[in-house]
């Protein structure tokens, strides 16, 4: 089986939000956003906006019905400013035309007046500041400040690790529709249509069962529209409803760069003890979040950079402090990895720094201290098996490590303006939301007395697969072809209080809720024929659609059995539901189960600079990934070579540059540079473990998302590496991403710029 | 306002009140309802919005419609010759899963549609130059170049 909608999107044919057909006088919203970072809102004028022709109306934070403020976690984010403006581009109204382009026009002729103060940017200055977002949080394991002194070496540094925009193609939007009786009915680009309607319903003070959110696809999502999708449906929702006319909100690119929250930047302090013998004693690290605005999901972010934040290593002395720091940008959010990679990033570059202080090679550094089954991490959760190392075993073996090692060598001492580099990077990565009330999932399936089959989940659909795994799985577990089987769109109106899909956990989640709801309907359907078939219900299993007894095939098929069930008045729908076992997280004390399991890999980079112009080439990308069974090769495979591909250019290509006074610099492709084809390794090889199952997962598969992002950390090291043969790098503060400006920088760390 | 003829997709359709300023993507998508073409950035700098003009790969989003008026234009819509028969670049794609989340396929599927027709046996290097404007945030990118070759090494796309 192959990615259930592969016809529709190569012919065109796939609808997205604003792609299908617009009901009768749609209507338009585009945003008027603050021309500064910081400051407080003098005056206000939307009444210019209201003679341009085609505008209908505009509203500001007075006109909101219900609550003005929102947010998942802390209501702290008003729908529109109010009063004060604390990021530039936030929105302070929002203009509705009979066309896009009305609407646009009628954002140019509002004005504000506003007084301007000081902006911050940068996480240690809020610190300095008092202005955080939550309390210092700190993990510890065992004792960090006596060690110190019994290791061998013991280095510090400091880490400035960038963001990232998202860059899902389809910018945000939304579509709401004024319904009967005050409902309103919404279609949005989000990943979380549980809290879109919840907080629709908050903004206009009705009750949730009078808000119905429809979701059928995403153009890429990657975090971005987890939580930050929800504020577009709700300026849709409360011009729809109190115009009672349907209207669209599409932003165009540049407000989406500007007024959306990206990857979290951070600055980082870290502190690492190791034995001459390469043995990590202690590693202490200090997170400053750039949180941006207001709370968004900044807390459980940092939360899992505090968990991952000694990746796939053994330490038994550990000291985590985070912070989450307000700066006047847009709220930061969920990306692809959660913090999971801000968490992972300063330790690899402590054991780069080790490495070259002990005179070894950081991949036998890495190999030294690699955890292995009955580690116990800072937060509690042991590792429970050895597949971590057998991946990290198989990628030296498999990619021939020492042979490259040697070409590298041998290149390098032949080359002198351009030189070679490897780097591997072992990834850990646990499964579940760590907010542990949100690991449940639901599943609707429909069985019609034709023999085809509808399912819904909670999952949505944003290019992970998570309908094709949801086909493939009610084809394995029915035992009819998949061709019988479609998956719905995601509807609050069909599945309740629809966890995120997020944390990579969508398919696990939402898999499990289904072949709990196919069983359940397999189970009547057996009782019904058992008897005409003089056999135990619990021996009739379907294979391709025959009903077999035992191992002897019937003359039933799957459509009489349907049709059977039907008039015997058996139920042909259920709904599963699903909540993992064994998983709880006390995230006062940081102690507990947090995970449900992990996902493993390795990955090896390989890189070539160009030591003249700073330039460089990823030559190779090759990964050993714990999969267990996975349940369609092709689909698991795209996530491992998509995240890779974004992992690889968060560290490398990808640049946010803000100014002094907060505006976004890097607010369009012409100035914000992503990976294309050109740019990404040719060689690129993904090799799966063999023959590994996981309890966990549906069919034995593991949660596969995220965890490929991290991978992409090992192209960062591995032009560092090469950058080692040619000069000494020793910076005040380790950059990332290694653009090939910052590459220059440290091939001639000793240049003096005019 | 004017009043344009285009020939999209092999038909005559007529434009009516039309700023001939008008990029071609919103004439496309708003008022002859071929919504396969996408959105990205406006600016041609996504490829998103790819089509055929005069059988040449053309950003549609920064494209005027006065532009295109006279020449033959083709969507992802007409690229297949029927419904029954698709292009060999759409088999080619559905047989490497391609798609992710699917919004820039159109766009991909256009740019290499029109590579195949100038070089019926690109290298990496030629797909890479002729694509490297056709952004995927998916990273679907490998996939499309093997796609590429396998339509090029069955015979390319005459």
């Amino acid at each position: 089986m192959r990615h259930c909608d592969s016809e529709l999107h190569v012919s065109g044919r796939s609808e997205y939000v604003d792609d299908v057909a617009p009901p009768a006088n749609l209507l338009h919203a585009a945003i008027f956003g603050s021309p500064v970072a910081h400051g407080i809102i003098r005056s206000l004028d939307t009444s210019k906006a209201l003679e341009v022709p085609g505008v209908i109306a505009a509203f500001t934070f007075d006109d909101i019905p219900g609550e003005g403020y929102i947010g998942q976690i802390v209501a702290d984010e008003p729908l529109f400013a109010d009063k004060k403006v604390v990021f530039h581009n936030q929105p302070i109204a929002m203009i509705i035309a009979n066309s896009h382009e009305a609407a646009r026009k009628g954002t140019l002729a509002c004005s504000t007046k506003i007084e301007e103060l000081p902006a911050i940017t940068c996480p240690r200055e809020a610190f300095k500041q008092g202005e955080i977002l939550q309390e210092l949080r700190v993990f510890e394991k065992g004792d960090v400040d006596s060690i110190w002194d019994s290791c061998d070496h013991v280095i510090t540094g400091k880490v400035d690790l960038g963001g990232q925009e998202h860059m899902y193609l389809e910018t945000n939007r939304c579509r709401a529709v004024p319904m009967e009786d005050g409902q309103i009915k919404v279609f949005s680009s989000t990943q979380s249509p549980s809290a879109t309607q919840k907080t629709i319903a908050s903004v206009l003070g009705i009750p949730m069962n009078k808000v119905e959110v429809d979701v059928k696809r995403l153009g890429g999502g990657f975090g971005g529209k987890e939580d930050q999708a929800t504020q577009w449906a709700c300026m849709a929702a409360l011009a729809a409803r109190s115009l009672n006319k349907p209207v669209q909100i599409v932003l165009n690119r540049v407000d989406d760069m500007q007024m959306t929250g990206k990857r979290h930047p951070y600055k980082q302090d870290f502190k690492i003890g190791l034995t001459k013998e390469g043995k990590i004693l202690a590693f202490e690290v200090d997170h400053y979040q750039n949180s941006g605005a207001f709370m968004d999901l900044s807390n459980p972010v940092l939360e899992r950079t505090c968990l991952h934040s000694t990746n796939s290593y053994a330490i038994e002395n550990v000291r985590i402090r985070a912070v989450p720091c307000r700066t006047n940008l847009p709220s930061n959010t969920a990306y692809r990895g959660f913090g999971g990679p801000q968490g992972m990033f300063p330790l690899e570059a402590a054991i780069a720094e080790a490495a070259k202080e002990l005179c070894v090679e950081r991949d036998w550094l890495q190999s030294q201290n690699i955890a292995q089954g009955g580690y116990t991490f800072h937060y509690g959760q042991n590792l429970e098996d050895n597949r971590l190392k057998q991946t990290w075993d198989q990628a030296v073996a498999d990619f021939d490590l020492e042979g490259l090692r040697s070409r590298t060598k041998e290149y390098n001492d032949t080359h002198t303006m351009s030189k070679k580099g490897f780097a591997l990077m072992p990834v850990c990565f646990g499964i579940s939301f760590t907010k542990t009330f949100l690991n449940q999932g639901s599943s609707l399936v429909h069985v019609y007395t034709d023999g085809t089959v509808n399912v819904t989940t909670g999952g949505i659909e944003m290019g992970q697969g998570i309908s094709s795994n949801m086909i493939a799985i009610c084809s394995r577990i029915f035992g009819i072809n998949h061709e019988r089987i479609r998956c719905n769109s995601t509807n609050t109106s069909r599945i309740a209080n629809i966890s995120p899909s997020a944390a990579s956990a969508t398919s696990d989640l939402n898999g499990n809720a289904t072949i709990i709801a196919c069983r359940e309907i397999l189970s009547g359907m057996k009782k019904v024929v058992a008897k005409e078939l003089k056999c135990d219900a619990s021996e009739i299993s379907i294979k391709d659609g025959q009903v077999y007894c035992g191992e002897n095939a019937t003359e039933l098929d799957w459509n009489t059995l349907v049709l059977k069930s039907y008039f015997s008045r058996v139920q042909l729908m259920a709904h599963g539901f699903y909540a993992p076992p064994n998983i709880s997280f006390d995230p006062i004390k940081g102690w507990g189960r947090p995970f449900h399991y992990y996902t493993y890999g390795t990955c090896l980079v390989e890189a070539t600079v160009d030591c003249l112009r700073g330039t460089y080439s990823i030559d190779a990308a090759k990964v050993v990934h714990d999969l267990g069974r996975g349940i369609i090769p092709t689909v698991d495979l795209g996530q491992v070579e998509g995240g890779l591909a974004q992992g690889i250019g968060w560290v490398t290509l990808e640049e946010l540059k803000y100014a002094d006074d907060g505006r976004l610099l890097s607010f369009a492709l012409s100035n914000y540079k992503c990976p294309d084809g050109d740019f990404l390794p040719d060689d690129l090889e993904v090799k799966f473990l063999e023959n590994v199952d996981n309890p966990g997962g549906p069919l034995g598969s593991k949660a596969v998302g995220e965890p490929p992002f991290m991978y992409g950390i090992a192209a960062y090291f591995a032009i560092r590496n090469a950058i080692d043969s040619f000069s000494s790098t020793n910076e005040d503060e380790i950059k990332c991403p290694m653009t090939p400006e910052q590459t220059l920088h440290l091939l001639y760390p000793n240049f003096e710029y005019d | 306002m004017t009043r344009l003829s285009l020939q999209v997709n092999g038909e005559n359709r007529f434009v009516e009140n039309i700023d001939p300023s008008t990029p071609l993507l919103w004439v496309l998508r708003d008022h002859l309802g071929l919504v396969g073409t996408k959105y990205g950035c406006g600016k041609g700098l996504c490829g998103s919005c790819t089509v055929h003009v005069g059988g040449k790969a053309m950003r549609s989003c920064s494209l005027p419609v006065s532009s295109a008026a006279d020449q033959e234009i083709t969507t992802i819509e007409g690229l297949a010759k029927s419904n029954e028969e698709l292009h060999p670049l759409q088999d080619a794609w559905i047989e490497q899963d391609v798609p992710q989340c699917g919004y820039c396929q159109a766009g991909q599927l256009m740019s290499a549609a029109a590579l195949l027709k100038e070089k019926p046996k690109p290298n990496n290097t030629d797909i890479d130059a002729a694509m490297s404007g056709n952004i995927c945030r998916c990273g679907t990118y490998q996939r499309i170049r093997k796609a590429i070759h396998s339509v090029a090494e069955k015979g390319g796309v005459a």
